[in-house]
């Protein structure tokens, strides 16, 4: 399964991961603003990709973490090849 | 700390988050009247533990005070902190006006004992019940000691000289004491305290190890130092934040000078080894005197650390006897804590608080729970006891070894 993240997903992983309460309309409206200026720090990135991958049950593509806005994440995330593992390993080894 | 021609340290500010109240005028009017609030843990999953009774913060949403972002990624110790830091800011009027043109003139400095257990017990059971990847990235801040000066910085916008000081519970008058140096080298104000939140059950059990940990069933029996009674203490969470300002500073923008924390001095005589205490604790008080100018006469009321081991306390009365001379059978001790329990490092800051706040309605807070003293001591029992306080001792020592004293002198009256 290759399941295309929306605005409304994000928006809602922000608020789950890191208490943060922003309007979708707000993330498709400022496409060029940067998580920061929503308040999301990095750690905060770190904790929707960890999300993501738990229930995608693959690993999110390199770097997903270390995009600046809610654009280029979606962008690198939605185009990622479905070429999943069957399970992502849980230990940290 | 207090020559003149340097630069004195003055409180401005007080926000206490304590069992006995959420607020700095709910804590003072609790303490007054000598409330215990001493009480079985009721805390989900410390039902079946030997730590019976407690100093529980009830009634506290942190919501109230914090926005959700800094909720989500912190320990209840800081959420304690930053709401004491938002009381004592809006006690001592001081808004991002007073400072948003010089942030670095303002520092925070906190004292933690523990750090966020809550939070690091819910990861640790995600990493054991699901794996890592179901640990929260977040786990790696806010278990840290020094997570609450980090967010009181940041939320704040504080960019002045920030520290941490992991210690037992004489840290939290080693914080105050760090407060005051961080202003002589040129800091205009500290956001300064302690607060910690050891009842969750993976905090508890750490605990379980202390012999002085009282394992008594019954609150009102299970703190009562300086008696035939003593069988240990009970912990407690909460703590205190003070804003502490350069006293010409704090004159400058109008402030009320509250209190001035006049000297410090700390000691260090090893864990759990009481009789030793008394040297170190002595040694600690003449030094904090020397450094406030103060002779053992000046001194109007002693807020002791009451451990409530018999060796402890009876190491207390004699360091007292050692370093007030025959002033240490006459001045009133207090220990107020006795209805709250001790927060760790926030217990001497705790007490700290309520020494301002006992110099400045001239009353000394009762010792609740306490009767039948068998030191030779006059320690406040019953009734808070009226009397003009013009100069508080405050003395604290940790189960790690630490004995720490502080002087603090009434302050000015209100400028309003």
């Amino acid at each position: 399964m290759n399941a295309q993240l929306t605005l409304t997903e994000l928006a809602a992983l922000m608020k789950s991961a890191a208490g943060l309460t922003v309007d979708p309309k707000e993330l498709a409206n400022r496409p060029d603003a940067t998580f920061a200026e929503f308040g999301l720090d990095s750690l905060g990135l770190l904790g929707i990709v960890g999300e993501l991958e738990n229930r995608q049950g693959r690993p999110m593509p390199t770097d997903a973490e270390r995009c600046k806005t809610p654009r280029d994440f979606l962008a690198l995330v939605n185009t990622a090849p479905d070429t999943a593992p069957e399970s992502v390993p849980t230990t940290g080894a | 700390m207090s020559s003149p021609k340097e630069r004195r340290s003055v409180v401005t500010g007080i926000g206490v988050i304590a069992p006995n109240g959420v607020s700095t005028e709910t804590f003072w009017k609790a303490t007054v009247e000598g409330i215990s609030v001493l009480d079985h843990v009721t805390r989900e999953g410390c039902e079946h533990l030997p730590l019976k009774v407690a100093g529980e913060v009830r009634g506290f949403d942190p919501a109230d005070l914090i926005e959700e972002r800094y909720l989500v990624q912190t320990d209840r110790f800081t959420h304690f902190a930053m709401a004491a830091a938002n009381l004592a800011l809006d006690d001592a009027r001081m808004g991002r006006a007073d400072y948003n043109d010089s942030p670095f003139a303002v520092g925070v400095v906190t004292a933690a004992g523990s750090g966020g257990g809550e939070f690091g017990q819910r990861e640790l059971q995600r990493l054991w019940g699901q794996g890592s990847r179901y640990v929260g990235p977040y786990q790696s801040i806010a278990w840290f000691y020094a997570a609450s000066t980090g967010q009181i910085s940041i939320r704040g916008g504080f960019k002045g000289p920030c520290g941490v000081v992991a210690s037992d519970e004489a840290g939290g008058l080693d914080a105050l004491a760090h407060a005051a140096r961080t202003i002589r080298r040129g800091t205009d104000a500290v956001v300064v305290g302690a607060a910690e939140a050891p009842l969750a059950p993976y905090s508890v059990v750490c605990q379980l190890g202390y012999e002085d940990l009282s394992r008594l069933d019954d609150p009102a029996r299970a703190y009562r130092p300086f008696t035939s009674g003593a069988c240990g203490f009970v912990p407690a969470e909460g703590g205190a934040m003070l804003i502490v300002e350069e006293e010409a500073a704090a004159v400058d923008r109008g402030a009320s000078v509250r209190a001035v924390l006049a000297g410090h001095a700390a000691t260090f005589t090893g864990a759990s080894r009481w009789e030793e205490s008394r040297e170190g604790l002595a040694h600690a008080i003449r030094g904090a005197l020397q450094d406030a100018r103060c002779a053992p006469e000046e001194i109007d009321v002693v807020f002791a650390d009451a451990l409530g081991v018999p060796a402890a306390d009876r190491a207390e009365a004699l360091a007292l006897a050692d370093a007030l001379g025959r002033h240490a059978a006459r001045v009133p001790v207090t220990a107020p804590k006795t209805g709250t329990g001790r927060a760790y490092c926030g217990a001497p800051v705790l007490d700290a608080a309520a020494a301002v706040l006992a110099m400045e309605h001239g009353v000394v807070p009762p010792t609740p729970n306490v009767v039948n003293v068998c030191h030779d001591l006059d320690v406040v029992t019953g009734r808070a006891r009226p009397g003009e306080l013009r100069t508080a001792l405050v003395l604290s020592r940790g189960l790690m070894g630490s004995n720490a004293a502080m002087v603090l002198r009434q302050g000015s009256p209100s400028p309003s």
